[in-house]
């Protein structure tokens, strides 16, 4: 009975065919190094998860953030671990993306045919950063406040268009309820979207083209 | 087929078994907190309080009287002060109805209007008379009552 369901289903979305494809391909022998990605992307969906639930109560503005962060921590079930996954999630993820592209580079898998999705992959990493750089303010303590302070200065010094780039990264000249409000709105779609899609893309390149054994030593 | 060959987990299904169980834990792991950390502030209830309302020397006789107090209110991470309001009756001056003024067909204010000898909701058109029971209209069952007490002279409901 079930399995008729099953068929009848996959004869309408073709399913089985998909699965084949993502699980059931044909891969080089290969060693623990090459779990890096997957590593990756389960983390992020983490991150996804946890960011979800930590916006059901986080409030981007100057007057409720910080409290809510402290309601969230201390007043919640689970609040503290639900908020502690995604803080060091966060580390995880950029550990993680860097250890994968170094493993690519050390066995040289970007080269043809895999180049474009060594390209989407240094894009994800960017991406990866500005999650990191724009997540880093959103708890609105001091230690928030002055290392966004210093990192969008730090944009700032970049020689003619820097000044400008400064005040459109803080909505202002100075660190406000609208900075808060743009790394959040930044934070929550503009990345997980750029993210998803490109993620999508890298995937599908890994899939499409196979991944690379590890190279002999001659060669 | 020998026995031994029969019994023992190929490595194919060995690693099924390993990915669901460990893929399980890690989905407990997280769903479990998930859903208290959702679910955990619709659990906390009002804790039972007195509230001050007033004189008792306030309270017309006869006629339902509208008491307004603020009370201190803390939902989430926000002090704030709520207006409550509360309709007090009574006919010798001794024991005191105090009824909510809070529709109880969907949660509009009603009003008591004195001309027409009853309590009017403006959202669906629930009357109730003076002691709080139905007259006409969709509401439900009668105002809310509070539990009263009087001391020198003042009024309290506990709210709960």
């Amino acid at each position: 009975m079930l399995l008729k369901l099953v068929n009848w289903l996959d004869e309408r979305f073709g399913w089985r065919s998909v699965w084949e494809a993502i699980f059931l391909r044909k891969i080089p022998h290969v060693n623990w190094l090459y779990t890096l990605g997957s590593a990756t992307l389960f983390v992020a969906i983490l991150q996804g998860i946890t960011g979800i639930l930590l916006t059901m109560y986080y409030v981007p503005t100057p007057d409720h953030a910080y409290d809510s962060v402290v309601y969230i921590t201390t007043q919640l079930p689970a609040g503290w671990f639900i908020r502690g996954l995604h803080h060091w999630g966060a580390s995880a993820m950029v550990v993680l993306t860097v250890a994968h592209l170094l493993r690519v580079f050390f066995y040289g898998a970007y080269k043809f045919p895999r180049e474009a999705t060594w390209i989407t992959g240094v894009f994800l990493l960017v991406i990866v950063i500005g999650f990191g750089f724009t997540g880093y303010l959103l708890p609105w303590d001091q230690k928030a406040y002055w290392a966004t302070t210093v990192g969008t200065r730090i944009v700032g010094v970049a020689p003619v268009i820097g000044d400008f780039i400064l005040r459109v990264a803080r909505g202002g000249d100075e660190l406000s309820a609208v900075t808060l409000a743009r790394f959040f709105g930044t934070h929550i779609w503009v990345l997980p979207a750029a993210l998803a899609t490109l993620v999508l893309v890298h995937l599908y390149l890994v899939i499409r083209i196979g991944i690379s054994a590890v190279p002999a030593k001659e060669e | 087929m020998t026995q031994s060959q029969e019994n023992k987990l190929n490595r194919r299904d060995f690693m099924k078994t390993a990915i669901v169980s460990i893929g399980g834990l890690i989905g407990a792991a997280i769903g479990l907190p998930a859903v208290s950390y959702v679910v955990g502030p619709a659990l906390k209830k009002n804790t039972d309080e007195w509230i001050r309302l007033g004189s008792v020397s306030k309270v017309e006789l006869n006629t339902p009287t509208l008491f307004k107090t603020t009370i201190e209110t803390q939902t989430g991470w926000i002090n704030a002060e709520e207006e409550f309001s509360a309709y007090v009756l009574t006919t010798n001056g001794q024991d005191f109805n105090v009824m909510s003024n809070i529709c109880t067909h969907l949660g509009c204010r009603v009003r008591w209007i004195p001309d027409q000898d009853g309590f009017f909701c403006p959202c669906h058109n629930g009357i109730f008379a003076k002691d709080g029971s139905v007259v006409s209209g969709p509401p439900p069952r009668p105002l809310d009552r509070f539990e009263v007490k009087v001391e020198d002279g003042v009024l309290f409901v506990k709210r709960g």
